[in-house]
């Protein structure tokens, strides 16, 4: 039940300091990190996965009718959560019967930062190659993707750090 | 028939996953088109309401420059009343008392409308704009928008609130403009790097310009009038094999501090169209 509860929270909590804050960052110009997808990876390990492509979908449509960008945030996040699973698969054991939350305590600082970075840098490549939708350019293309996913990579471990493995 | 529903449960997840992933390419290529859903944009009376709520918040730290831009256009304003004021007083005593209806410029055929800009973006591929004014104060999409400045964009989407614009920052629009010493014209296309630069296309080899240069819209669309400022040249390069130049342009309008603007309503935006469209469809 606390844990349903955290989730609802989190949800709202990230899509309003994604679209309020993170969205209005005026750094440089190609500085915008995506940090709403947390929610996804913070779901328990054992989590159907059928809801949690659902609710990715959601969260990605909340986003994309804040930027005016249809589709494009719901493609990138119903991607990581079906890909979550096999990603956690490929960098830990899970026992049988558990179901932890993802976490620097309960996955280990390596094994969780090797799933943190590949699923951001999964998530941020889809989305911005589908937001300019063409491979012109690319190399900008492929500049945004670094950028931003190092900064949202450096964001999301400074949360993960914060909480203790609370959360 | 067993076997079928078996096949489905098993592979249940990967059949849902491949759906969504559709809907979200649908959603993506159709926006690509003008028929876009205005429900998943932020002309969504919810969405917009929040960003306003937002926007009063922020708004405040920019009133500083808001002010400045005021009362330079102000200023710029007064001067030019002072001045058709004086070319109204010589031209009385040739007038003498006729009564002659006034002849209205059909350049002059414009009004404007003032909105608030509730949310702006400058530092993604596709910018936009959200105004705080909607089809209920006049606004119709195709509109251009304007500040003290220059250009801004084209409006693209209203409800009855709320509308959103197209900004130059946004590759998806292209602003037909022209050097206002020669009447050359060409488009200017934003190409996702810099919001202060944009690039300007279709300039052949033996136009003769320097930097510095203004650009001025062209006045061959329903949006802006002629001789609205939307840049200078900034930079250009020709190689030797190239038919076109290659021009960088810096924007006239700062997009960063945009927080008002003007909305351009053309009077005689129907009766221009239905007399071209007519024409086009003969």
């Amino acid at each position: 039940m606390i844990i349903f509860l955290q989730n609802i929270v989190r949800f709202i909590l990230l899509i309003l300091i994604q679209v309020f804050v993170l969205n209005n960052i005026r750094f440089s110009g190609f500085i915008n990190p995506y940090i709403y997808i947390l929610f996804i990876l913070l779901l328990p390990v054992r989590f159907p996965r059928w809801i949690s492509l659902i609710l990715g979908f959601a969260l990605g449509l909340i986003i994309d009718s804040f930027t005016n960008t249809p589709g494009v945030h719901a493609f990138a996040t119903v991607l990581i959560a079906y890909l979550r699973n096999p990603v956690i698969n490929a960098f830990i054991s899970v026992e049988e019967g558990a179901n932890p939350v993802p976490g620097l305590h309960s996955f280990g600082v390596s094994a969780f930062v090797k799933y943190l970075i590949s699923l951001v840098v999964i998530h941020h490549t889809a989305f911005y190659f589908l937001e300019v939708f063409s491979f012109h350019d690319a190399g900008i293309t492929l500049m945004r993707i670094v950028l931003n996913s190092f900064v949202t990579i450096t964001i999301l471990l400074g949360i993960q750090s914060f909480k203790k493995g609370k959360l | 028939m067993r076997k079928l529903i078996a096949f489905l449960i098993k592979f249940s997840v990967v059949i849902l996953f491949i759906l969504l992933e559709l809907l979200s390419f649908g959603l993506i290529v159709n926006n690509n088109g003008y028929q876009k859903s205005v429900f998943f944009s932020s002309s969504n009376t919810v969405l917009a309401s929040l960003y306003e709520i937002s926007n009063s918040v922020v708004e405040f730290f920019y009133l500083r420059q808001a002010n400045n831009g005021l009362a330079y256009e102000n200023t710029r304003l007064n001067n030019e009343i002072i001045e058709l004021k004086n070319q109204l007083n010589s031209l009385k005593p040739l007038m003498g008392d006729s009564t002659n209806p006034v002849y209205v410029q059909p350049e002059n055929e414009i009004s404007y409308i003032y909105a608030k800009v509730i949310h702006n973006s400058t530092n993604k591929m596709l910018n936009y704009i959200t105004l705080n004014k909607g089809s209920r104060d006049g606004i119709r999409v195709d509109m251009g928008v304007v500040n003290e400045e220059g250009v801004v964009g084209i409006v693209s989407k209203v409800t009855e609130k709320f509308s959103v614009v197209i900004p130059v920052l946004n590759p998806k629009l292209q602003i037909n403009s022209k050097f206002k010493k020669n009447n050359y014209s060409g488009p200017i296309v934003w190409e996702g790097k810099d919001y202060r630069f944009a690039k300007l296309n279709d300039i052949a080899r033996h136009v003769k310009f320097s930097l510095g240069d203004s650009l001025i819209t062209s006045g061959y669309t329903y949006s802006f009038p002629e001789g609205i400022l939307i840049g200078t040249v900034d930079d250009f390069i020709i190689q030797e094999s190239d038919a076109y130049y290659n021009i960088r342009v810096k924007l006239a309008v700062n997009f960063r501090t945009l927080s008002h603007v003007r909305v351009i309503n053309y009077l005689n935006y129907e009766e221009q169209r239905k007399l071209e469209q007519s024409v086009s469809s003969q």
